[in-house]
């Protein structure tokens, strides 16, 4: 690779821009929106030349659109609201209920084990339609229709697979023996998984939690199918919003940044774990 | 038995697969208060499995623990008031040193003043003092091989189980913990069982040694019993560096008593050992039980001498027979040895052990008349 | 010790039951299963609704009819359609996402800083919600303000009107989910790269062996597992995908792309045939089931050896 001649390395280096472009252009774009006025938007041809305005932000921030036509009330901000709701709820939620279950599944190869951990895995090919529509016509029967707690409850089935994997994985890792000293000591059970088991394990459970976060803050179908107006978070309300609000796409632009913006930075931040929770634990990032 | 004191410990056929493979094979053993038994064996013996079965960390398929005559059926480990070192030291990673020996401290409800005076005395006693501030993989290998033992102790467990302690440290550690080992134990009065790998460590430190193969308890015996009485060839082949030599004979028998043919001369075996003859035989020869001799001594052998090897304090030579089976001899260091080429040997045949060519169950000498009447 | 001995026979055989220990896994994963039966009651329900004559708008006319939803695609050109668009969706995606991706990462392959930033700015599409991504693009090919179509007019596509033409729509699609999910396939093949042993490399550069044998005969065998279960992964996600299309064009224009779910979304809302719905979903069920059981039997080994290495 080092001898690679000047030729190569000049298309290695020009593959890798257009690379960057393609990637990142769609996203430094709808930024550079975000930051103008309908008129500088509507501007033919496209300019990056432009005095940069925090009105959009500002429309959505205090739910008030102000245009010609009279003042539109945005739910915005409800929206990015019930987003934080549904996501921190159902992480919390499915790591009270996967890591216990992962532990489990990595210390005791009890009967049924594998069956469950493999039934859960499989809700996370499965179409989810297929779980959904059945799910919105129980839903009205059981009063969870339109409710944070039924939203919650379905949002197990991305969450809840992918934490029960990963953290399997980190507690597989941990020394048998390690928990056994523990135990030997005179330490219970229970004090030895809190003690031993969950502060080793701590980075993995950590990097699922973060995960998870990002693919129930990404999900759309979900409350697409169950969720009206008041409870739908941002991706289903950003569709809303396009609809309802016609041209007004400097505020769209804002609002798709302020929704992407919460999962791109976690990612960022968890890059060291993403490979490995991409991957359900197959890859070691 | 001459004691009526019961034992400490009591295995009662134990037996535990995993799958199809058996790991203890109807394994029972009794050790006494306070005894150091060294439960020896070649990897995959069962030995660790049969330490985990007593700490309650593998539950067996079959029969029963008792500590302290109390059996330990429904007793969860940490209840046993058993305390183990792991081989591969098992440290709580997020831990001090001095946290992870507080370990089994903390378990009682101790703190401060008295939980810190009993850490530092066994960690002054361990020599690690002056690392209990750091983290584990802050430590050598000998002081995490220390900080595990000071771990296992420090509950004062009346049964105390090391589970080959000294496998990873390195030659030089081996050998001082090996001196020091025995000196703890028998200040710490625990029952201790001694799981190793290492025959000499067996010796050095077990009261008792129960030898383990395949899932079965092969022989129990002090250290001289086992190493000048092996129940087996296979015990007898697992005890001595060098390994015992073997040879494939047929004893015979005449006026003078028993005897093989080693390159087609006599060597003499125990008179004991006449009801033997015409079986088919392994002859077991301690290196150190075969000596360097006189042509014409009394049951001298030609052999050929093809290399010699110093090994610390003996030196070893490689001998071969008319009929070119090898012999390894063993002398002490700094001794006269013998000259290239040809020389001879001759077998101190109260040492030589004969085993049954097919079961391999030694063939122990009978009470004689003729022993009697020699004398 | 003997069998005569009294106080072996004190100890009378007993059944053996240590409470919390044989219990305690049952009790830990119980809650994440009962989760699990609460899943699984509404997908047999599906199978059920797949089985009747069901119409919301229509309630007294339900009834059983067996077979006939599924009888009844044979004759059906929608069906046929939306398998079409499916399969074409699918296969256009990962293949094109497989040959990116594997190209980027072999760019990627040696690390350094530079090239470390740029995967980890990579991460940044397939972190984007895929239906807000559809939305971006939807704003970048807005055929007044759009830059893509203004782009497209600079090249000389005067009516190139993207996700609006039925002839352009698929196009458009695929290339929202190749920007969001190129990056998955990137990162996982990356990975893989990276772990690689040094030593067939190395030995092959000492020989001289030209780069695209080394590619071909050592690289890319190597690469294989990681390959099949980043396609496989793929596959099993892009023949289900619904996100980007319905926020993109909700299916259309006309049915140019009523993939599965965003058919049996169509059925379920639109037309209320709750019975052709839960049919087409099953169908896409069972073609998921086959892809995702080769897929596990894979990604299982790829893990165990991850877990290996550690």
């Amino acid at each position: 690779m080092d001898h690679a001649s000047p030729m190569t390395r000049w298309l290695k280096g020009l593959a890798l821009t257009l690379v960057v472009i393609f990637f990142m252009f769609p996203i430094l774009w709808i930024v550079l929106m975000s930051f103008q006025t309908n008129e500088t938007i509507l501007r033919m041809p496209p300019s990056v030349v432009f005095t940069p305005t925090l009105e959009n932000y500002q429309a959505l921030i205090t739910g008030k659109l102000v245009s010609s036509a009279g003042v539109l009330e945005i739910q915005f901000m409800r929206n990015l609201m019930n987003s934080v709701i549904l996501s921190v709820c159902s992480v919390a939620l499915s790591l009270l209920l996967g890591v216990p279950a992962a532990y489990a599944f990595a210390r005791h190869k009890f009967r049924g084990s594998e069956d469950i951990a493999f039934t859960l895995l499989s809700f996370r090919f499965a179409p989810p339609l297929l779980v959904l529509l059945p799910l919105a016509l129980y839903f009205q029967d059981l009063g969870l229709a339109n409710t944070y707690i039924g939203l919650i409850w379905v949002y197990q089935l991305i969450c809840l697979p992918l934490i029960l994997w990963i953290v399997r994985g980190y507690f597989e890792d941990i020394s048998p023996d390690v928990e056994h000293a523990y135990r030997l000591a005179g330490h219970s059970w229970f004090s030895t998984f809190r003690r031993i088991a969950l502060p080793l394990a701590g980075p993995g459970i950590a990097a699922a939690g973060l995960l998870a976060f990002i693919f129930a803050w990404n999900n759309f179908v979900f409350a697409l199918v169950l969720a009206s107006a008041d409870k739908q978070p941002v991706t289903v309300g950003a569709l809303a919003f396009v609809t309802a609000s016609g041209i007004q796409y400097g505020q769209i632009a804002a609002g798709i940044v302020l929704s992407i913006a919460p999962t791109l930075a976690l990612a960022l931040y968890a890059q060291r774990y993403l490979v490995e929770g991409l991957s359900l634990g197959a890859v070691k990032g | 038995m001459t004691e009526r004191k019961p034992p400490a410990i009591e295995i009662d056929a134990v037996t535990k697969r995993f799958k199809t493979d058996v790991a203890l094979d109807a394994v029972s053993l009794s050790v006494a208060e306070g005894e150091t038994l060294a439960l020896f064996g070649p990897s995959g013996a069962g030995k660790t499995v049969l330490l985990r079965v007593i700490a309650g960390l593998v539950e067996a398929d079959a029969g029963r623990i008792r500590i302290g005559g109390r059996d330990m059926d429904d007793v969860p480990p940490e209840e046993r008031g058993v305390g183990m070192a792991f081989q591969n030291f098992a440290l709580f990673p997020h831990m001090s040193a001095f946290d992870n020996i507080a370990s089994p401290l903390t378990a009682r409800r101790q703190s401060g003043e008295a939980l810190r005076a009993g850490v530092e005395k066994l960690a002054t006693m361990l020599k690690i003092g002056h690392v209990l501030g750091q983290a584990p993989k802050a430590l050598s290998n000998g002081q995490k091989q220390r900080t595990a033992l000071a771990r296992a102790l420090a509950g004062g467990p009346r049964t105390l189980l090391l589970d080959d302690p000294l496998r990873n440290v390195d030659a030089k550690l081996r050998f001082e913990m090996r001196l020091e080992l025995p000196r703890l134990l028998a200040r710490e009065k625990a029952t201790t069982i001694y799981v190793t790998q290492d025959y000499r460590e067996a010796m050095a430190l077990g009261d008792r040694i129960a030898v383990l193969e395949g899932g079965r308890v092969t022989q129990l015996g002090t250290p001289e019993e086992v190493y000048l009485a092996p129940a087996t060839l296979s015990v007898a082949r697992l005890f001595g560096d060098p390994a015992i030599n073997t040879l494939k004979v047929t004893p015979q028998t005449d006026g003078q008593g028993p005897f093989v043919l080693l390159s087609d001369l006599r060597a003499p075996l125990d008179d004991g050992l006449s009801h033997a003859a015409g079986r088919p035989c392994v002859l077991g020869l301690r290196p150190e039980a075969v000596r360097f001799t006189e042509a014409g001594a009394p049951g001298a052998v030609a052999v050929t001498v093809e290399a010699e090897t110093p090994l610390n304090e003996k030196t070893v030579t490689l001998v071969t027979t008319k009929r070119g089976r090898e012999i390894l001899v063993s002398r002490p260091a700094g001794t006269p040895g013998p000259a290239e080429g040809a020389a001879h040997i001759a077998v101190d045949s109260a040492h030589a052990l004969l085993f049954d060519a097919e079961t391999g169950a030694r063939i122990a000498p009978r009470e004689t008349t003729r022993r009697g009447a020699a004398a | 010790m003997t069998a005569a001995d009294p106080d072996l026979q004190s100890f009378a055989p007993r059944r053996r039951f240590r409470v919390g220990a044989r219990w305690l896994p049952y009790l830990l994963s119980l809650p994440a299963l009962l989760v699990c039966i609460g899943i699984l009651i509404p997908f047999g329900t599906a199978v059920f609704y797949s089985l009747q004559r069901y119409r919301l708008s229509q309630p007294w006319a339900r009834q059983m009819n067996w077979g006939e939803n599924y009888l009844n695609f044979m004759s059906d050109p929608a069906f046929w359609n939306t398998l079409q668009v499916s399969l074409t969706y699918a296969g256009l995606t990962v293949s094109l996402e497989l040959l990116l991706g594997l190209g980027i990462a072999m760019l990627l392959r040696e690390s350094n800083r530079l090239n470390n930033a740029i995967s980890v700015m990579l991460l940044l599409p397939l972190m984007t919600a895929p239906a807000l991504a559809a939305l971006m693009w939807k704003l970048m090919t807005n055929p007044n303000f759009g830059v893509l179509s203004y782009g497209a007019r600079l090249i000389g596509l005067e009516e190139f009107k993207w996700a609006s033409d039925p002839s352009t729509a698929m196009l458009t699609v695929v290339i929202v989910d190749i920007w969001v999910y190129t990056p998955f396939i990137m990162i996982l093949l990356l990975a893989g790269l990276r772990s690689l042993p040094k030593q067939p490399f190395e030995a092959a550069a000492l020989d001289g062996v030209p780069p695209l044998f080394v590619f071909w005969r050592i690289t890319l065998p190597m690469l294989t597992p990681y390959i099949l279960t980043a396609t496989l992964f793929r596959l099993l996600e892009s023949i289900q995908q619904f996100d980007i299309i319905y926020a993109m064009t909700q299916g259309g224009p006309g049915d140019t792309l009523t993939v599965f779910q965003v058919e049996a979304y169509l059925n379920f809302f639109q037309s209320t045939n709750v019975g052709r719905s839960a049919a087409l979903l099953m169908i896409l069920w069972a073609i998921t089931y086959f892809l995702s059981s080769i897929f596990i039997k894979n990604w299982l080994r790829l893990r165990e050896r991850a877990r290996g290495d550690a």
